[in-house]
């Protein structure tokens, strides 16, 4: 796939799922704002390895939970690229994907719902609306957001955090009718346990086997495996696609 | 892309074995007829067109044959009859496995340089408001009694009264819109003239074929009909042909019709159709969330047909604020539309000096958006559409067409009608999206301002049979009524036979 | 970020530098204008808005190909300067014959302008020769102050005319009787005389040499240049029976006859080598390149075909580098031939033309 000349913002990109994303795009040419909250070190880290791979990167801090943030982001980005094609909406609330460790749901409160709530969909929605305008002036556009094969098959029910990606699934096919017809695409990826990333860092063995067993290609996603679908449909490739939501598990769940 | 889609220069003299013949000369041995070749490309096709090139002897012997043939046969059929002629001619011509029409969808999108898919729905949709019962409507539009064609009858105010079309109307058509030629052709035949009409170079084709369609069913009304071409600015051929007529259509721009008028006999009528700048307006009531979108696929349907190049075509959309999508939405609406659109119906080709012209007329407004907000552009990176959204501003011009489109936002749509006025001449259509009452309110105003046909949106480039071309009368227009006063009936009473 | 902290006064000496070399490689080129680029994307807020409208930054245009470059209808709306355009040492200004406003460009110094001018004209028009005596077909800069071309001629004649040069026009017009007399001299000394102007001057004194019966035969070496063409002045002569002409009345070959293709958004021109085939191809020095482009998009056309012209200006030190212009040209050489312009184009259809409508707006 060919990215060159393509700006690509991926928020959540100085580890995991999202710098995997970052390094991919840059790979193709693709020029990356590497969105992180913290650590500065590591996206810089990761906008290096997307220049060292023959694209653009460029760190960007923002809170995407934050409205304010996240327009001054984008103008930060148009300035220093001059555009912007492609969003991939990854930033997520930390959680520990720990079977033995999760929260049943007798023991959650509403409070720890809105928690996820916040954390996946707002951030989700404020990059979304940010976006819109930058991509009308072209009628095209395309808008990534990242989910988990969770929502289909709850396996383990990790439940708030699994309702508000569910939340997000819906919150895309949504905005996906409304934006067809103004030429943009929204579109999600929902991978499966993808180890090693901050999230699973605690998963046991065990549970992994668990899932290994179920998944007709035998392994658990690594955070390249994710990348694929996403530069996918972020590209023209997909250009007729917009609504889908490409699982990304091995054949875990197959709809 | 650029090349291609237009005449490319340089076409020599002599004739391929392929080249499509155009014209209708009947009268003219084929053979004595000179032609020249003209050639044109696109989407990936060629064409070669021979036209014929007449001395200004053939143009006479022509326009005296086509005289001839109409006070032989023409002139004395009714007017249903010619109707039926051209109804059956007209059904051949909408059969897409007729010979004609193969040809037609297989050549006119090289020749025109719009795409095949345009071609096709165009002349279908063109076609069809030439059948028998749209045919029987452009005569009743004209004459609350059609039967004044065909003789004399009685007058509100007593005697009698008779329709007659001139002799020979003379047609210097333009444009390369196909199908166009056929609307005044069709008029001439309906008021029983014998007709001569001079082929743009940019669509020399549809006129002689509907001429050979016509032969077929009827060779003696095909008489009346005479198809020739010159070269733009032949002003000795064009001299010849309007000494010989009786009245003088003519289309094309101000600079050529102000030559035609210069050389037309001062007792000849002439009757100019000039270039015309449509718009659109398009009312709160209009863009609720559910109904914006369908409302900016129809205005992107009336863009995209003939690429802005009708006289019909829209160049601007008034959009009023208040509607529950607001102007900017519906601009960006407009751009979806005609991003999707752009792949069933791709624009023309344009050469470098088109594509020049249009970067030129386009630059305008982009370098107003580089210093202010109140103006934004959208398209896509290969220039193919441009959607060009400004804030109260309701200048009404044309942008360059193919695909380039201003949408102003205002606070009333009235805002816009003293800029409106103010162009009074190039007004002629208006696509209306509003309610009832204020389609009305606005019309009347609209009309104040000069224009002469409100329609909705997605019909721009689709007049109804029988619309009132630029205000005017297709058929009324051509004729003169023959009186016979009551005073003559009661004296002739005295002379019967009969009288006691 | 190449010369993005770098001033405007070290860049224009960088340039002055540059247009001293003898020659330039394609990466040397792009190393300048990447830098003048940057600085005129940082120092001047309207090309900057219009490069981030192109989506273009510093940041990702890595070649002089991709320069956004500015069409000149801009230089009408937008103050194209990186200085306080008060401080310009000379403002020149487009004729504004179409559209009525004026073009401005903003020249902080002369210095770039006239370096590139005079080294230009000394290798494509003085071809070895230090003076020649020099008759101009142009009101002088003097008269006009904002004119470019005024500008250039002077510097012509003042660098490289013969202390005898003047001028045959003013600002009322020709006049006859000092080109009568001055060609009367110039074929009387035997020795090589330039006649310099603009196209239409020429037309107008062909027409006044034929009305008074006047034909000349200039000495050999005498040369011929003239600039602008044709276009809503005078009366249309295609170029074939101009440089004719110039053979029957003036006795110079249209082998020596130059002609100069400049704009006033451009500090740098283009000469052809002689008009004795049609459609001579132009070429300009080594700060300066062109492409050819499909103006829609911006991309170069492939190799052959027709496109507008976009020439990278490494003397716009102050103005906008790269700008598009309205001509429409082919490759040709190491050059390009000029073949028409934006609105010469007829109306397709029945729709009012920008032009006609224009046209009737001027009444």
């Amino acid at each position: 796939m060919d990215f060159r000349d393509r700006v690509i913002l991926v928020t959540g990109a100085s580890r995991g799922i999202g710098a995997a994303v970052a390094r991919a795009f840059a790979a193709e040419g693709g020029r990356v704002a590497v969105n992180y909250l913290r650590n500065a070190e590591a996206a810089e880290a990761v906008a290096a390895e997307c220049r060292a791979l023959g694209g653009d990167g460029w760190p960007v801090r923002a809170d995407v939970g934050d409205a304010e943030a996240v327009a001054a982001m984008f103008e930060g980005v148009e300035r220093e690229f001059g555009a912007i094609h492609a969003v991939v909406n990854n930033a997520f609330l930390a959680y520990a994907f720990d079977p033995a460790a999760r929260t049943p749901f007798w023991d959650l409160d509403w409070a720890d719902y809105e928690r996820q709530m916040e954390g996946s969909l707002r951030g989700c929605f404020n990059v979304c609306r940010a976006a819109i305008p930058a991509f009308a002036e072209r009628a095209e556009g395309s808008i990534v957001n990242i989910a988990t094969d969770l929502v289909e098959r709850p396996s383990i029910p990790y439940h708030e955090y699994t309702t508000a990606k569910a939340a997000v699934v819906a919150f895309s096919r949504n905005l996906a009718v409304e934006l067809g017809p103004r030429g943009i695409r929204v579109n999600c990826v929902a991978p499966g346990l993808v180890y090693p990333t901050e999230g699973s860092r605690n998963t046991s063995e065990a549970a992994m086997e668990r899932i290994v067993a179920d998944t007709p290609l035998r392994r658990i996603a690594a955070p390249e495996d994710v990348a694929g679908p996403v530069l996918f449909l972020a590209s023209d490739w997909s250009r007729f696609m917009t609504g889908q939501t490409l699982y990304v598990d091995g054949g875990l769940v197959m709809r | 892309m650029l090349g291609g889609g237009r005449r490319i220069p340089g076409g020599g003299e002599g004739v391929a074995a392929v080249a499509e013949l155009a014209g209708h000369l009947p009268g003219l041995p084929a053979e004595s007829v000179a032609r020249e070749t003209l050639r044109f490309s696109a989407w990936g096709r060629c064409a070669e067109v021979a036209a014929p090139v007449l001395s200004g002897d053939q143009l006479t012997a022509l326009a005296a044959h086509v005289r001839r043939s109409r006070e032989r046969f023409l002139a004395g059929l009714r007017t249903q009859e010619i109707v039926d002629i051209l109804d059956r001619a007209v059904r051949t011509l909408l059969d897409r496995s007729d010979p004609r029409r193969r040809r037609a969808e297989e050549l006119l999108p090289a020749v025109t340089g719009y795409d095949p898919e345009t071609v096709r729905l165009g002349l279908t949709a063109c076609l069809k408001t030439f059948r028998g019962a749209q045919l029987s409507a452009f005569v009743a539009e004209d004459f609350a009694n059609p039967q004044m064609l065909d003789g004399f009858q009685p007058l509100r105010k007593g005697g009698y009264g008779r329709a007659f079309g001139p002799a020979l109307i003379a047609h210097v058509w333009a444009g390369n819109v196909p199908g166009l030629p056929l609307w005044s052709l069709v008029s001439g035949l309906l008021v029983k003239s014998a007709n001569i009409g001079k082929l743009p170079s940019a669509e020399p084709l549809m006129a002689g074929w509907f001429a050979g369609a016509v032969a077929d069913i009827e060779p003696r009304l095909a008489d009346c009909i005479g198809i020739v071409w010159w070269k733009g600015g032949d002003e000795v051929r064009q001299q010849a042909l309007l000494d010989q007529a009786g009245l003088v259509l003519a289309y094309g721009g101000n600079a050529t019709l102000e030559r035609i008028r210069a050389r037309v006999p001062v007792a000849t009528r002439f009757l100019p159709f000039g270039h015309k700048l449509g718009f659109g307006m398009i009312a709160a009531a209009a863009l609720d969330a559910d109904k914006a979108a369908g409302v900016a696929r129809r205005a992107a349907l009336d863009i995209v047909r003939y690429d802005q190049h009708g006289c019909y075509s829209p160049h601007v959309f008034y959009v009023e604020r208040g509607g529950a999508a607001s102007p900017r939405v519906f601009a960006s609406y407009l751009g979806g539309e005609l991003a999707a659109l752009s792949h069933r119906f791709p624009r023309r080709a344009l050469d470098a000096e088109e594509a020049a012209g249009l970067a030129a007329a386009r630059q305008e407004a982009e370098i107003r958006s580089a210093v202010s907000d109140s103006v934004e552009i959208a398209g896509d990176a290969e220039g193919a559409w441009r959607v060009v959204f400004a804030d109260d501003d309701p200048g009404l011009a044309p942008a360059g067409a193919n695909r380039t489109v201003k949408v102003a936002a205002l606070d009333r749509l009235d805002d816009a009608l003293p800029e409106i006025a103010r162009h009074a001449p190039w007004l002629q259509t208006v696509g209306v999206a509003a309610a009832p009452e204020e389609l009305f309110r606005l019309s009347a105003l609209l009309g104040e301002a000069g224009a002469s046909r409100v329609c909705a949106l997605g019909e721009m480039t689709a007049p109804e049979a029988g619309w009132h071309h630029d205000g005017r009368f297709n058929l009324l227009d051509l004729v003169r009524i023959v009186e016979i006063e009551r005073g003559a009936e009661a004296a002739a009473e005295d002379f019967a036979a009969y009288c006691d | 970020m190449p010369g993005r902290d770098v001033s405007g006064t070290a860049l224009s000496d960088q340039v002055l530098d540059f247009i001293g070399r003898d020659s330039s490689t394609e990466s040397a080129f792009d190393a300048m204008a990447l830098a003048l680029f940057a600085h005129q994307f940082e120092n001047n807020e309207s090309f900057r808005r219009f490069c981030l409208k192109k989506g273009r930054s510093p940041r990702v245009v890595t070649s002089w190909r991709e320069i956004p470059p500015v069409p000149i209808s801009a230089f009408k709306t937008l103050t194209l300067s990186c200085v306080a355009p008060e401080s310009a040492e000379r403002v020149f200004m487009t004729s504004g014959t179409t559209g009525g406003a004026r073009g401005r460009c903003y020249h902080p110094t002369l210095a770039v302008y006239d370096r590139s001018t005079i080294a230009n004209f000394r290798e494509r028009f003085m071809r070895g020769r230090d003076r020649i005596r020099m008759g101009i077909l142009f009101p002088t800069e003097e008269e006009m102050p904002n004119s470019s071309l005024a500008h250039y001629l002077a510097l012509a004649a003042g660098h490289f005319g013969a202390p005898d040069s003047e001028y045959l026009l003013n600002q009322k017009g020709l006049e006859n009787d000092l080109l009568f007399r001055a060609l009367d001299e110039a074929a009387a000394t035997g020795e090589p005389y330039a006649l310099l102007g603009a196209t239409y001057s020429f037309v107008h004194a062909f027409d006044e040499m034929e009305r008074a019966g006047k034909r000349y035969r200039l000495p050999p070496g005498s040369r011929v240049l003239d600039t602008g063409g044709f276009k809503g002045r005078s009366r249309d002569v295609a170029t074939g029976e101009f440089y004719g002409r110039m053979e029957t009345l003036l006795g110079v070959a249209p082998s020596e006859c130059i002609n100069m293709y400049g704009m006033t958004e451009l500090s740098t021109q283009f000469y052809d080598d002689g008009n004795d085939r049609a459609d001579a191809p132009k070429s300009g020095p080594h700060w300066i390149r062109t492409r050819i482009v499909n103006p829609l998009s911006g991309a170069d056309v492939p190799d052959g075909e027709q496109g507008i012209l976009v020439h990278c200006d490494l003397a716009n030190y102050n103005s906008a580098v790269a700008i598009m212009t309205e001509d429409v040209g082919i490759a040709c050489g190491g050059g390009f031939v000029l073949l028409g312009r934006a609105g010469d184009e007829e109306a397709q259809g029945c729709s009012v033309a920008v032009a006609e409508f224009l046209e009737a707006a001027r009444g």
